[in-house]
């Protein structure tokens, strides 16, 4: 599957709290979730109205540092960002976005070249991501195994309700 | 085999090497009143009135926001409370008991070898004790709930070997920000820990607890302290029997062994807006604050008080430009400050003492900063933002915390022990 959209770009170590803030945590709402998405990432306050459906994030390493809140994928899910390409993901983000089948590519190669508004395709079955702005295109990790069954599922629940307990 | 490889051996029947995927039987599974209740809309939008998997290895602990500040906080936890009892659960520690993993702890639910699952970032601190523990997301806690089990990918281990030894005011605290921001939020990234050193074997369950607790911050899966003659103690008066240690053996194979020298390490402070980015006090001493926090499921426990306590009866009155809240763990570690006279010093000293939680850490109770406002705090994380826009916050132990609320700017505790 083929997934194209304008890219947001931000940089290294944006963690749960930049992405989704403690302080909207009661909110149990996911639509609710997305007004507040990334809020705390300076430049991006503005984001959760001008992100249009498809856009994609493109993150520097470690993104999603911090809290294992599943609000800092839902809230990009939900504002209908179709996918997060990072250099590396921290490892409770990557685990809660493969449990709600949100895809997510790490590719460690990106380049600085990749800038907030280019437009980006990603294959996330054999992980090539394209600047089509520049021409650029980087080899990212499609998922495999056990996390390309269950995010190919739809999800956890989804792999679970398929396969009985 | 490594800690972690054992535990996930036996937890998912088969024996398991690195990289693997397993699906592992949870011995305990724990929502809070954040991230709970999502648990709960959940679970019931999918499953409605079918029962959980075993209402026994189901716990709730109450620490976001004790007692609740809002209404909706109010009515998640409503929503936890009544789900608990729908459902036959029993075990719910409610917004007077404490931080949870602490609570667990104290209430002998905690065993070496066990899985336990939460939906907090900081439940790996319970490899102070010799358990997996792992925070999760909503799905992840749905679907343990439902199945009683969860996957996992067993995690490479690296072996910590710390050589050499320090002396108070330095403490566990320090040796775990120095030990972060050496190794760095890379090579950890989904690998288990396991710490080893003369200084290891001296650990109590509060310094175990410490250094675990911040594993999160360098994105490791866990930390294991093996269970050593302290820890074993501690862990068989609260089970009530004797407990059995998991350790590694002889021929573990480690993705690497590190060397971290800490010898005569002198109290470090990590600065903002990372937990990595950490200096020796002697460098950053001298740097104003407004604000100071002793707590947190990182530094809560008596012990840490304690030493808190030593540096404000010898450096007298809080500095009058500072307000310093200090909040226990749990009700347990109230009682004992209480009994010890520490409420008296804290008091004496100026300081607000509030009851158990997760306090400032969640922005859920007892203050936030406002823009420009400098906070030096014994908790595990200095985001940038996370208690307050355009606010800044140090990270240290309790007695440096004690010692820079005292001089109004960040201080080496050692000036008021000497």
């Amino acid at each position: 599957m083929k997934l194209k959209g304008r890219a947001w770009v931000t940089g290294d170590d944006i963690d749960t709290d930049q992405i989704y803030h403690g302080q909207y945590l009661p909110i149990t709402d996911p639509h609710e979730m997305a007004m507040h998405a990334m809020e705390y990432v300076p430049g991006m306050e503005n984001f959760p109205r001008e992100a249009k459906s498809g856009d994609l994030v493109v993150a520097g390493k470690n993104f999603g540092t911090g809290s294992s809140r599943e609000h800092a994928v839902l809230c990009l899910q939900y504002l209908g960002i179709s996918c997060v390409i990072a250099k590396s993901f921290s490892r409770i983000f990557f685990r809660n976005a493969v449990n709600l089948g949100f895809p997510v590519i790490e590719c460690p190669g990106l380049s600085d070249t990749l800038k907030t508004g280019n437009v980006v395709e990603v294959d996330i079955d054999n992980g090539k991501i394209t600047d089509l702005t520049t021409g650029e295109s980087f080899q990212g990790i499609p998922a495999s195994g056990l996390e390309k069954e269950i995010a190919g599922s739809g999800g956890l629940i989804e792999y679970l309700k398929k396969n009985a307990r | 085999m490594t800690i972690i490889e054992k535990i996930l051996s036996r937890s998912s029947g088969k024996q398991v090497k690195p990289d693997d995927r397993v699906w592992a039987v949870v011995d305990l599974a724990v929502i809070r009143d954040f991230g709970g209740p999502n648990v709960v809309i959940e679970y019931e939008k999918i499953f409605g009135d079918r029962p959980v998997w075993d209402p026994s290895k189901i716990a709730l602990t109450f620490d976001y926001q004790a007692p609740a500040k809002v209404s909706e906080v109010a009515n998640n936890q409503r929503i936890c409370r009544e789900f608990a009892k729908k459902q036959g659960i029993h075990r719910l520690f409610d917004v007077n008991s404490g931080i949870g993993q602490h609570v667990l702890l104290e209430h002998g639910l905690i065993r070496p070898g066990a899985v336990v699952v939460g939906t907090d970032s900081h439940m790996n601190l319970l490899g102070a004790a010799g358990c997996f523990a792992t925070g999760v997301g909503t799905t992840d806690m749905v679907a343990t709930w439902y199945s009683g089990k969860l996957w996992f990918k067993v995690p490479e281990t690296i072996k910590v070997n710390f050589k050499g030894k320090y002396s108070f005011p330095t403490t566990a605290k320090d040796l775990t920000l120095y030990f972060i921001s050496r190794i760095g939020p890379d090579k950890p990234n989904y690998k288990s820990l396991e710490f080893y050193g003369e200084v290891i074997n001296g650990f109590q369950v509060h310094d175990a607890i410490t250094l675990t607790s911040m594993i999160t911050e360098i994105n490791g899966k866990i930390g294991f302290v093996p269970t050593n003659h302290q820890i074993f103690e501690f862990l068989k008066s609260r089970i009530g029997s004797a407990p059995e240690p998991v350790s590694a053996d002889a021929d573990a194979v480690y993705s690497e062994s590190i060397d971290v020298d800490i010898h005569g390490l002198p109290p470090q402070v990590a600065c903002p807006h990372t937990p990595g980015n950490v200096r020796p006090v002697s460098q950053v001493k001298g740097t104003h604050i407004d604000f100071a926090f002793i707590g947190s499921c990182t530094n809560g426990r008596y012990e840490d008080l304690s030493e808190a306590a030593a540096v404000l009866k010898a450096g007298g009155k809080v500095h009058p430009s500072v307000q310093l809240t200090i909040v226990p763990a749990t009700i347990e570690v109230a009682r004992k400050c209480l009994k010890a006279g520490h409420y008296e010093t804290f008091l004496e000293a100026g300081a607000m003492v509030t009851n158990p939680g997760c306090s400032l850490c969640t922005t859920g109770h007892h203050g936030v900063l406002g823009k420009g406002d400098v906070l030096i705090s014994t908790s595990n994380r200095n985001f940038l933002g996370k208690l307050g826009k355009g606010s800044q916050v140090y990270l240290a132990s309790p007695a440096t915390v004690a010692a820079s609320a005292v001089k109004g700017e960040i201080a080496d505790p050692g000036e008021f022990l000497r």
